[in-house]
């Protein structure tokens, strides 16, 4: 099934060259079980750096597996994958303190 | 005589499944998924710089996306560690101070004090995509635009078309992110966490969407539209659309929505959806759809990627943050909320000792709304100040503001902006009404100042 099939007035829709993303791996994230299946898990589609920016609940997070199979097109995990892959995302990305909206102190000496 | 080789993208596009065995040497099964008895999962693997868990669920035919991102001609000698802090832009034309909030799909914010021009030029407004960015089109006045459903003429109509059958029109519209402000939300909130950046202010060049729509003739049933794109979903499956969102028809015939081929009086850039996109000025730019083929009209509330449950949609009654949402109790998101941002000087600037006045400026914007009022504070909201706004050059144009604090000592100081809409709306001090994916948060800008 080739993008040419559904639009037809373009030459092609491979990925332009403007612009490559930044290579990824499973080590520049939090070491942990189930990191790998993580990851690759996600970046079928989308890069792994939106994932480490949430930070959520194992139920949050199991909403947002499912939100990406019902919607954006994941394949669906079995049981045993699903657990593997949430208690990597539970256990690297809970829930943060509470949010500043984003903003940081400028002067504040690290 | 060297042997010329195909590219990989080449293999797939003409026939992906015996791309995969010659790539890859991969054979699926009856299912057309996974793969028999491991062939070609290795290679693929090394290909993708990793293995590939859940193998047997990946569809035929599919390039995975590692490599139809990006294709490096040695692999990495070892894995790339995530880096550390913001990371920024590096795209041709941009600002090297734009914020990568993503790279697959690419996001990128402007920070506040890079909004500081009237008309934000294109190497400083922000980057929003949802699947891959389509390559660049070589006639772009032969792009077909298609519109059917519930109208008495569906027709095709070229960009070149609309150029010469219709009026043009110059606006400076704000576009602005329908996530804009989601990092304000606590617990935080599904998706990419834009702070106050995910909006830019342009001038439009197009024509009006409701004069092709009248060509069309809109049927009494036709009550709402959905737009589709050229953007390959990320997946790399050309089946799927990789975000299709719409409008009530009532905005759609609004004379400020528009089908537009210039910004800044120049083509319009790949990056922003060029050479032709749609423009709902005031409404989540989601629904302002980029590379835009096809309007359907529809009979009812569209349901394409981006329009059910809890995607740019809010509570109706409010939920317990960080709760699970009930979606019948979510309506979408159309007008995007008052906003208020601190443009000079930007945050961290650092003013010489015995400095006792500052000066200040920024932007406001309201959706749909005008702004009415906007005041600056120094104590943290205790006193405000008023601030003078300036008029919208159109409907939907943000509005500029400047102000003049005195400061009473040397020190650290922190100003903060509220705008109120002629509704009576005010940005609140933190953001409320949470929702799972984030939207409508628009607490007030702040910046750091050091005195001395």
């Amino acid at each position: 099934m080739g993008a040419a099939l559904w639009f037809p007035h373009l030459p092609t829709l491979a990925q332009t060259p403007q612009f490559a993303p930044r290579d990824e791996a499973p080590e520049g994230f939090p070491a942990g079980a189930g990191r790998d299946e993580a990851f690759y898990s996600c970046t079928a589609c989308h890069n792994f750096k939106l994932v480490a920016a949430q930070g959520l609940s194992r139920r949050q997070w199991d909403e947002s597996v499912a939100l990406m199979v019902q919607k954006h097109g994941m394949p669906v995990l079995d049981d045993k994958e699903k657990k593997i892959v949430l208690d990597y995302l539970e256990t690297a990305f809970p829930p943060r303190a509470p949010s500043s909206g984003g903003w940081q102190n400028p002067f504040l000496k690290q | 005589m060297s042997k010329i080789e195909r590219t990989i993208d080449e293999l797939y596009a003409d026939d992906s499944e015996r791309a995969d065995a010659v790539v890859f040497g991969r054979e699926t099964g009856v299912n057309r998924r996974g793969f028999l008895g491991g062939a070609g999962l290795a290679a693929m693997g090394a290909a993708v710089g990793g293995a590939i868990p859940f193998s047997q669920n990946m569809p035929a035919g599919l390039i995975p996306a590692a490599l139809a991102q990006a294709q490096p001609t040695t692999p990495p000698a070892a894995a790339p560690a995530a880096p550390k802090g913001p990371q920024y832009l590096n795209f041709p034309g941009k600002d090297a101070k734009l914020v990568l909030l993503g790279d697959r799909p690419l996001v990128a914010e402007t920070p506040a004090e890079l909004l500081d021009d009237a008309t934000t030029p294109f190497g400083k407004f922000f980057v929003r995509n949802n699947g891959q960015i389509p390559d660049e089109a070589k006639d772009p006045d032969k792009w077909e635009i298609a519109i059917d459903g519930e109208v008495n003429k569906p027709l095709k109509i070229t960009l070149g078309e609309l150029k010469s059958k219709y009026k043009p029109q110059t606006m400076r519209f704000v576009l602005e992110c329908g996530g804009n402000g989601r990092s304000g939300f606590n617990p935080p909130a599904r998706g990419n966490q834009w702070t106050n950046g995910g909006a830019g202010c342009a001038e439009w060049t197009g024509i009006r969407l409701a004069d092709v729509l009248k060509t069309a003739g809109v049927k009494s049933s036709g009550i709402y539209t959905a737009h589709y794109a050229a953007d390959l979903h990320l997946s790399g499956d050309a089946s799927k659309p990789t975000l299709s969102r719409g409008v009530r028809i009532a905005k759609a015939m609004d004379p400020n929505s528009m089908i537009v081929w210039a910004m800044n009086g120049q083509p319009l850039p790949n990056i922003h959806g060029g050479p032709v996109r749609l423009i709902y000025p005031g409404w989540a730019g989601s629904t302002s759809q980029k590379w835009v083929t096809k309007i359907t009209i529809r009979d009812k509330e569209h349901d394409g990627p981006g329009m059910t449950e809890f995607s740019y949609r809010t509570a109706i009654k409010p939920m317990i943050p960080g709760d699970k949402g009930d979606p019948a109790n979510f309506r979408i998101l159309e007008s995007m909320p008052v906003r208020s941002i601190i443009t000079s000087p930007g945050n961290g600037g650092k003013l010489p000792a015995g400095t006792r006045e500052l000066a200040l400026r920024g932007a406001a914007w309201a959706g749909d709304n005008i702004v009415e009022t906007v005041d600056v504070s120094i104590d943290y909201g205790s006193s405000w100040k008023p601030a003078k706004v300036g008029l919208p050059r159109n409907r939907y144009d943000w509005q500029r503001w400047t102000a003049m604090t005195k400061l009473p000592s040397d020190g650290y100081y922190e100003v903060w902006v509220r705008a109120t809409d002629n509704r009576g709306n005010r940005q609140p001090h933190i953001t409320g009404n949470w929702n799972p994916q984030g939207y409508g948060g628009n607490a007030m800008h702040r910046i750091a100042v050091l005195v001395g």
